[in-house]
């Protein structure tokens, strides 16, 4: 989205924070470093399904919640029970 | 190396319905190698679950003037050998 | 988000989880083992040392602007899963890095990164607007300063050497690196 329009100011006042705003964060963050070490997805298929997202998710979701939706799409998609 | 430092490229214009790593906003635009980087396999491959084409990477510098008709900064991009060609 | 907010998300993370656990893909353990070797390794300490060590050393100068995964391994940072290319501020460039696509950092070596760096509104005006965004973050550079804005777009990660501050000659390694901020690793600010 370089150079996109319409997003306004940078969220400088969060900075100095921690990373991750809640554990589950971490966590997805971490499930999603473990399932590419796995093999289960490579790197270009999470960023793929994180941009297959319909557009109001992906625009309405929080940064690890678009991770999320992205693993959640690519289990699905590899046929994990 | 294709595109040696100091080489002219152009990035190629189009819209891929598959997973890229060519900005939209430099496609069609023409800039400056300003460093040769490794070989990589093309995330348009590996995202699609194909194997992967291997290719070098070039760090291309355009100006802020060209991309966005104002601005005096410029933006290094990094590009897969098949995103570019000769301007 | 955080709080009550979450909850749903949280269930919905853990449902994730226990699902990829039944079919043996992962374990709570080894999620909690990635974690604290994150937290225990990826820190801009790192970045920081680097930096602290171009400024006195002129030859791991040259090497980190030249090589940057093997002067990180001559500071014990060796094994990368990336390029590093580091990018040095002067008095006429200062640089600044961004990942439009996504949000592509050089983790290992500045710590996870920070949510304004992975927002809509970095992402998208950084390559456009920089010197406004830099504005936001309290930078303001003179127009005699050219502004080189780097897009992580490859397997390339990008980190920057600030200038070293004036009047520091008699620091030693330890003060140094800690002049040198994440967000000067960044370029967001100046050290």
């Amino acid at each position: 989205m370089g150079g996109q329009t319409g997003f306004g100011p940078v969220p400088v006042e969060a900075d100095g924070g921690p990373p991750f705003a809640a554990d589950w964060e971490a966590r997805v963050y971490a499930l999603a470093a473990v399932l590419r070490r796995r093999g289960l997805f490579n790197s270009d298929e999470l960023r793929d399904a994180i941009e297959r997202l319909p557009p109001e998710v992906y625009l309405g979701a929080s940064y690890y919640e678009r991770w999320l939706g992205a693993i959640e799409t690519l289990v699905a998609e590899k046929g994990v029970p | 190396m294709t595109y040696p430092v100091g080489s002219r490229v152009r990035v190629r214009a189009g819209d891929p319905d598959h997973h890229t790593r060519m900005p939209r906003y430099v496609r069609g635009h023409t800039g400056e190698v300003v460093a040769v980087l490794e070989r990589w396999p093309l995330p348009d491959d590996s995202a699609r679950g194909l194997p992967p084409r291997v290719e070098t990477c070039y760090a291309v510098r355009f100006g802020a003037a060209d991309l966005w008709g104002r601005g005096d900064h410029t933006v290094t991009v990094d590009l897969w050998e098949s995103y570019l060609d000769r301007p | 988000m955080t709080g009550h907010d979450d909850l749903p998300t949280a269930a919905r993370a853990r449902r994730l989880e226990e699902r990829l656990i039944a079919a043996g893909l992962t374990s709570d353990d080894e999620i909690d083992e990635f974690l604290t070797k994150l937290y225990g390794s990826a820190s801009p300490v790192n970045g920081a040392r680097m930096a602290a060590r171009a400024w006195t050393d002129p030859a791991y100068r040259e090497l980190l602007l030249s090589d940057g995964n093997a002067a990180a391994a001559e500071l014990g940072f060796g094994g990368l899963s990336y390029q590093l290319r580091v990018v040095a501020n002067t008095d006429r460039t200062h640089n600044v890095i961004v990942c439009t696509l996504c949000s592509c950092y050089p983790v290992s070596l500045l710590g996870p990164s920070p949510g304004w760096y992975k927002s809509f509104a970095y992402r998208s005006r950084t390559v456009r607007e920089p010197r406004s965004v830099l504005a936001e973050f309290g930078v303001s550079l003179p127009d005699t300063v050219q502004v080189s804005v780097w897009d992580s777009t490859s397997e390339a990660r990008y980190m920057v050497l600030p200038m070293r501050p004036a009047g520091t000659g008699a620091l030693g390694a330890d003060q140094l690196a800690a002049l040198v901020t994440r967000n000067g690793l960044i370029g967001t600010a100046q050290v």
